[in-house]
């Protein structure tokens, strides 16, 4: 039993996107308070696209976010085109698909690079990982260069895409830029696999903490894959899945006072979303090359260690190009055609999910019969993972309490940044009905 | 193959004097054809991904609102040797970035130009708000004439 007595107040921790304190004290060994904050302003989108047209949600929420605007805009344009009954081409659903893999690629390489990198080689960000390691942070910024000239082919810029309408896309590649990508992705994956060998060189830094967990993800039961794009709601803590108009019954988001983000609790009193819940429910269904880095790494089905979200973000890179190289054949194979967006919405309300780099994504919007928005409710990972990081600092702490401060701090640190948390996606405007 | 010379605007346009240089290379554009061998960027607030548009280029200018302690709308160019960064990062973004930290990544990959030229212009204001401060505006062609003179009109 430690007697230790601990004062920990992380202002702002650093390299993750938006803002979280992490606060700890203990003494004596008795922990009095500890707690992962969001202080975060409420974004106010949901009210934003209230009255919009069905047209420009997608325009409105890819500003949600900066490093995964593609997911916020695939989702929504899927909600939308959901709630009013539009369909979209199997083109269209190839070539969304191929963009959303670029930005997977984007925001692993730059949270496992940039971000997480630096507490694996002991230094304070990835600037002075220059002078160490010059050839793999050249290889990181050349992979992150890819995957934004990727994410620009088919979005039309880097960030918030302009290429996405309800019922189609305003412009597509054509089959020589398609093959020209092609043939960058396969010569990509010797710099990836070199990637892996750097952080496989550093895992043991890796703390080595379990903290058994329920992990939820998209599951595609019709063509089972491993799925960003395309499923229902899975969780390894049940059989079956549960369709994604109903995810609310899986979010259960509720209202922390120590957050303005809220929080989501689903079997237990949280979980987890993310690559490594994405790895626990699909891991079967990677690429042979990801499989062999996931072996790398030991990284198994059943892995609850949530400092490994980063190795499996790193096995999920390489699933993605792999599986992208292939998706660019079979798009060149059928040819691409031009095709007109003819649409005439009705009214509705539906939902979509798609797996964000940092876990899965639901958008949820109602329209009337004009086609303007009525109501929106969007759950990001980020909230989702909340309650899970603090679950997770419960068990933790107490393992730890005998280390000295800097290094209990630090792995505080490194098991917020290892959710990869967007925290300025998650915070939330509260809606509350006064009952005195 | 890259054009051989790049004019980088750095800087946020919602925070005043702050975008003085994505400003500046607005209007650049506008005379853009008569500088085939340049790209003009609009850098905003990018941070590291200065490191993808000055690989490979004989030239970099850049362009950004500095605190040089000297009077509001002063603008002064020199070269990375010329001075010493003093700049304190949090490191809580990648968005926060000190210009010189990039260069000196560059260099240290490879990947920078022979020739990097800063231009510096030292802001009245810097707080939220739309729209030069006046001390900058009253210069705006001043800055511009420099930056084509450095281009070599």
């Amino acid at each position: 039993m430690s007697n230790r007595t601990v004062n920990i107040n992380v202002h702002h921790v650093t390299r993750i996107e938006g803002h979280g304190n992490i606060v700890l004290n203990a003494t004596n060994g008795k922990i009095e308070k500890l707690q992962w904050q969001v202080p975060e302003a409420p974004r106010f989108f949901e009210a934003m696209v209230r009255g919009r047209s069905y047209e420009d949600i997608q325009i409105i929420v890819s500003r949600i976010c900066g490093i995964c605007s593609i997911s916020h805009s695939l989702a929504a344009t899927k909600a939308v085109e959901n709630a009013t009954g539009i369909q979209v081409s199997e083109q269209t659903d190839k070539i969304r698909l191929l963009m959303h893999y670029s930005e997977q690629l984007q925001s692993h390489v730059l949270h496992v690079g940039y971000l997480v990198a630096p507490d694996l080689f002991g230094m304070p960000s990835v600037v002075p990982l220059v002078a160490a390691a010059p050839g793999p942070v050249k290889t990181i910024i050349g992979l992150h260069r890819l995957a934004n000239e990727w994410s620009a082919l088919l979005a039309g810029r880097i960030t918030h895409p302009v290429t996405l309408r309800p019922g189609g896309m305003t412009k597509i590649p054509t089959e020589t830029q398609l093959r020209e990508l092609q043939d960058r992705l396969r010569q990509c994956l010797p710099d990836l696999k070199a990637v892996a060998d750097v952080v496989l060189s550093a895992a043991g830094n890796l703390p080595k903490f379990e903290r058994p967990t329920e992990y939820v993800a998209l599951k595609d039961t019709r063509t089972p894959h491993y799925a960003f794009y395309h499923g229902e709601i899975a969780s390894t803590d049940c059989a079956g899945t549960v369709a994604v108009n109903d995810w609310k019954t899986v979010a259960n988001e509720f209202v922390s006072d120590q957050s303005t983000s809220k929080w989501a609790k689903w079997h237990r009193a949280s979980y987890a979303v993310g690559a490594l819940a994405r790895f626990n429910i699909n891991a079967e269904l990677l690429s042979p090359t990801a499989k062999a880095v996931a072996k790398m790494f030991g990284l198994q089905k059943g892995c609850c260690n949530p400092y490994f979200n980063s190795v499996a973000q790193i096995v999920e890179a390489v699933h993605v190009v792999d599986t992208s190289i292939e998706l660019i054949e079979e798009l060149l194979t059928r040819g691409l055609k031009q095709e007109a967006i003819a649409v005439s919405p009705k009214a509705g309300k539906a939902s979509a999910a798609v797996e964000a780099p940092r876990g899965i994504l639901f958008h949820e919007y109602e329209f009337d019969r004009k086609g303007n928005c009525m109501s929106a409710d969007l759950c990001i990972p980020t909230t989702q993972n909340h309650a899970n990081i603090q679950k997770d600092m419960e068990k933790l702490v107490p393992e730890i309490l005998d280390e000295p401060q800097d290094k209990i701090r630090l792995k505080l640190e490194m098991l917020v940044r290892a959710y990869d948390p967007c925290v300025s996606c998650s915070t939330h405007m509260l809606d509350v009905k006064f009952v005195r | 193959m890259r054009k051989p010379v790049v004019v980088l605007g750095l800087g946020n346009p919602l925070m005043a004097d702050e975008g003085i240089g994505v400003y500046l290379v607005e209007r650049l554009l506008e005379s853009a054809d008569k500088y085939p061998g340049v790209d003009f960027v609009d850098a905003g607030t990018g941070g590291f991904s200065i490191l993808y548009h000055i690989e490979d280029r004989r030239k970099a200018i850049v362009i950004d609102c500095a605190f040089m302690d000297e009077p509001p709308g002063t603008v002064k160019h020199f070269t990375p040797e010329e001075v010493q960064s003093v700049k304190v990062l949090a490191h809580q973004s990648l968005h926060e970035a000190d210009l010189m930290q990039i260069i000196a990544m560059a260099r240290q990959l490879g990947q920078a130009p022979d020739e990097i030229v800063i231009f510096g212009i030292q802001p009245q204001r810097v707080e939220p708000g739309l729209g030069l401060s006046r001390t900058l505006t009253e210069r705006i062609d001043e800055y511009i004439s420099m930056i084509q003179h450095e281009l070599g009109e």
